[in-house]
């Protein structure tokens, strides 16, 4: 056997000298072999790139931005101004935290700004008939998580597309909010306003809340169990099943959690407007969030990016929406520009990953 | 003799880390059956697929009727006349067997189909098979026979010169067989060159007129079959020097209590009553040819397919208990066939490939938080015993060799440390000297009281580590054999021997 070894070796050897000597024709060859299903096959190899330096380019792009808009705006940069942007921010910011878990772990989620028009709905009608608002806030969470159970089980149990799972999801709860009010808002007594949009030290709770999720989320996706089984899930289901990672429970949480952040922009958001409608998960929406968590660095084929990022896509997505609103430029012509930079971000990433 | 229709002059082709073939010459001449054998990864496929256009060759030279050619795709094939029947059906299961066989080559009129003659044309050809399945029945709709046979039809169907047969009959019933080998010599008569590749060597002497042997990518020997025996067959396709174990230590070493005990494991048309037991301290390795059920007898085993039937019994702490299927995973470790698929996650660390499948191990105590500073010093510890050769846990297991990507899928093993390893191919793919590291970390593993299960389509590495044998065919345990036992035992075993073939 050793000798055999050897033997090959050396012809091997031969071989490369030989092939040398044949370059231009066996190269030009070998160069358009196709190989199917053999070991040179370079399945998800196109994800390796260098994740780190990337992971930094949205931090940088936000405090470039806000640098720009500080020198350009007078009081821009004052500490009102900026949590007024946040809580502008905090329900794309809880939506887009929701939807980096779902494409994380190798899924899409289209239904969640859907779900949360629902959510409003439910909340506007219930509080309208005196329930009391922390009970009702609860009932709009529930709404969203049920949305966020059906959508797992089908996916995960199911072995449904996601794709279309949630894209029914998103018409059905779209269309049974549009039912319910026929298209009218609902207001929302006071104290729920008041309660939700309270401040401490002149920063609204929800901003400080978004910024704790924010930090948990992060540090969970990082170092929990649960969190690196996400990650794994994401990038190969195959080799997580292999490892004895419950692939379909994780596949199930990941449409539970981003129903449960739905649900909480969901209650942000009625606080805000002041009201619930069905409008407020309007398509556009899950471009907004697609985009922050694509912005933020989450890959959409899984298993890439983290809380934090999708989060800071968020700020960059709001801000670039009030730019132009300021600038007056049509909310029409506003969904063409976002839709391109989604496209041209995506485009990046994969060019670079080739 | 007459002249030759095909002529291939020194062939070669590589693969990462695989010398498949090298420096092939053979001559093909009409109305001729040749035999191709060899064992698992002799190369055989690669030179199928090299003359359908499937694969091209890094050297090596084609003629047809004595004209230079090249064959870069499928279509070029066709274009000379070159047929191939796959092993596997490539057909499409949601259209008619019309749609299937006319595919590449539909009558029509001006681009539209002639459904009529078409259909006349299979009709024809399915008939000549012996059979008279509705042309217009979806593919779907046919056992797997009946799709090998339209496969075969498919081939028929064209003006062919040369057909290639891979493996064709090992989904058809002996009927079929019987009428398939007739076609083939009608075939011949029409003075068409055949290739048939057959792991059942009694079909070869039924058949063909002529053999070739392959051996790591080489022509090992060959000649017309009225002049060789059934043993001469094996010998070429093994080589010379029955080449025994130099692991020696491996046969004497005792073996321990049981540690997994498999009753009457069955899975419908996959495996079929599978029995056996693997003690502490032993290597059992699994032969077979590629579908004989060694891959899927490891997946069931783990959990990773269903069952349809059976118990797997597991030694837990001294007493051997039968378990729940689904839970197999906590005492077995599995290494796949294919670390690319379903081993690895490419485009992460080393380190967290290797933490992968013993998360819970390694949450810290003061909270419910993975410890960083543990993984990190256990994975380090495992890089070192292992010898994985990076700079950095954080390097990326998709930048890796090959050795070293298998390595790190050990390392993720050993640091779960089951009691129960199985390798399917851990060396598939592998360089000379990372295999015999892998083998080495075998015997480390066996002599620390692990039990292990290994499939290798490579005998002479499963001779290397094995200490016991069982034999697989067609999803049955067929035989036993003991570390003294010989290649061409194995051999014969899974190849079955024409005198006991069950009909």
């Amino acid at each position: 056997m050793v000798f055999k070894n050897n033997n090959s070796k050396n012809e091997k050897g031969e071989m490369v000298r030989k092939k040398e000597r044949l370059a231009n024709v066996s190269i030009t060859k070998k160069d358009k072999v196709r190989i199917f299903g053999q070991e040179g096959n370079p399945i998800g190899t196109r994800r390796v790139a260098n994740m780190r330096v990337v992971s930094y380019l949205p931090f940088i792009f936000v405090i470039a931005l806000f640098i720009i808009l500080g020198l350009f705006i007078p009081h821009f940069l004052t500490i009102r101004n900026i949590s007024n942007i946040l809580l502008q921010a905090t329900p794309l910011g809880l939506m887009a935290i929701g939807i980096s878990v779902v494409l994380i772990g190798g899924g899409i989620d289209l239904s969640i700004p859907s779900l949360m028009g629902l959510s409003g709905v439910f909340g506007a009608i219930f509080m309208k008939n005196g329930g009391n608002p922390f009970l009702v806030a609860l009932i709009m969470l529930a709404v969203c998580i049920l949305g966020g159970c059906i959508n797992g089980f089908a996916v995960g149990y199911l072995k449904m597309v996601p794709f279309i799972v949630t894209f029914s999801m998103m018409t059905v709860a779209m269309g049974a909010a549009l039912w319910i009010t026929k298209g009218v808002s609902m207001g929302v007594p006071r104290v729920f306003i008041d309660t939700i949009l309270a401040k401490i030290w002149g920063i609204p709770v929800v901003v400080i809340a978004l910024i704790i999720l924010t930090a948990v989320a992060t540090l969970l996706m990082r170092k929990s169990l649960y969190g690196r089984w996400l990650y794994a899930v994401g990038v190969n289901v195959e080799a997580s099943r292999v490892a004895g990672i419950p692939v379909k429970r994780v596949i199930f949480s990941t449409y539970v959690i981003s129903g449960l952040f739905a649900g909480l922009a969901a209650i942000v958001i009625t606080a805000r407007l002041g009201a619930g409608a069905a409008t407020i998960g309007r398509e556009g929406v899950i471009l907004d969030v697609i985009s922050s968590a694509v912005v933020g660095g989450v890959s959409i084929l899984g298993g890439m990016g983290n809380a934090l990022g999708a989060v800071i896509g968020a700020i960059i997505i709001t801000l670039i929406s009030n730019i132009m609103n300021l600038s007056h430029v049509s909310y029409y012509l506003t969904l063409v520009v976002k839709g391109f930079i989604v496209i041209a971000i995506v485009a990046i990433n994969s060019f670079r990953m080739k | 003799m007459t002249e030759t229709f095909l002529r291939t002059i020194g062939i070669s082709k590589s693969f990462p880390g695989v010398q498949a073939l090298n420096n092939v010459s053979i001559e093909f001449f009409p109305g001729e059956v040749l035999s191709i054998v060899g064992t698992n990864g002799a190369g055989k496929t690669t030179f199928m697929n090299v003359l359908g256009g499937i694969v091209q060759a890094d050297k090596g030279e084609i003629y047809i009727e004595g004209k230079l050619v090249e064959i870069n795709n499928p279509l070029d094939a066709e274009k000379y006349g070159i047929a191939f029947v796959h092993q596997e059906t490539s057909l499409f299961p949601y259209m008619s067997i019309i749609d299937n066989m006319c595919i590449s080559s539909f009558p029509n009129r001006i681009g539209f189909i002639d459904y009529k003659l078409a259909k006349e044309r299979c009709e024809s050809t399915l008939r000549r098979l012996g059979c008279n399945f509705n042309p217009r029945a979806k593919i779907q709709d046919l056992c797997p026979g009946d799709q090998q046979i339209v496969e075969i039809a498919r081939a028929l169907l064209g003006e062919h010169r040369l057909i290639i047969f891979d493996e064709p009959t090992s989904s058809l019933s002996i009927r079929e067989k019987t009428r398939l080998f007739e076609v083939i010599k009608s075939l011949k008569k029409e003075g068409i060159s055949i290739i048939f590749i057959t792991h059942l060597l009694h079909e070869i002497f039924e058949v063909a007129d002529r053999l070739i042997a392959f051996r790591n990518g080489e022509i090992a020997g060959g000649g017309i079959i009225e002049n060789i025996t059934y043993k001469d067959v094996i010998s070429l396709m093994i080589g010379e020097k029955e080449t025994d174990s130099f692991f020696g230590h491996r046969t004497l070493k005792v073996v321990g209590d049981p540690a997994l005990e498999v009753e009457s494991l069955s899975r419908r048309g996959v495996l079929d009553n599978i029995n056996f037991t693997l003690h502490k301290g032993e290597v059992l390795g699994i032969w077979g040819l590629l579908g004989s059920g060694r891959t899927e007898l490891a997946r069931a085993l783990v959990g990773l397919d269903p069952i349809d039937k059976g118990r797997i019994k597991i030694n837990q702490n001294g007493t051997i208990k039968a378990i729940r299927h689904r839970d197999a995973k906590k005492w077995i470790g599995i290494i796949t066939e294919n670390r690319r698929k379903d081993g690895l996650l490419l485009p992460m660390s080393v380190k967290t490939n290797i933490s992968l499948a013993s998360l819970r191990k390694l949450i810290s105590r003061v909270w419910p938080l993975i410890d960083t500073k543990l993984e990190t010093e256990l994975s380090k510890k495992l890089v070192n015993r292992l010898d994985i050769k990076i700079t950095s846990l954080e390097r990326q297991v998709a930048t890796l060799s090959g050795g070293n990507q298998q390595k790190v899928i050990l390392a993720k093993w050993l640091l779960r440390n089951p009691l129960i390893y199985i390798m399917d191919e851990p060396t598939r793919g592998l360089s000379v000297e990372a295999r015999s590291e892998v083998d080495r970390i075998i015997g480390e593993l066996v002599d620390s009281g692990a039990a292990i299960l290994i499939i290798s389509s490579d005998i002479d590495e499963l001779m290397n580590v094995s200490g016991r044998y069982l034999v697989m065919r067609r999803g049955r345990i067929v035989a036993e054999f003991q570390a003294e036992a010989s290649k061409s035992d194995l051999i014969a075993a899974a190849a079955g021997d024409s005198h006991k073939e069950v009909c």
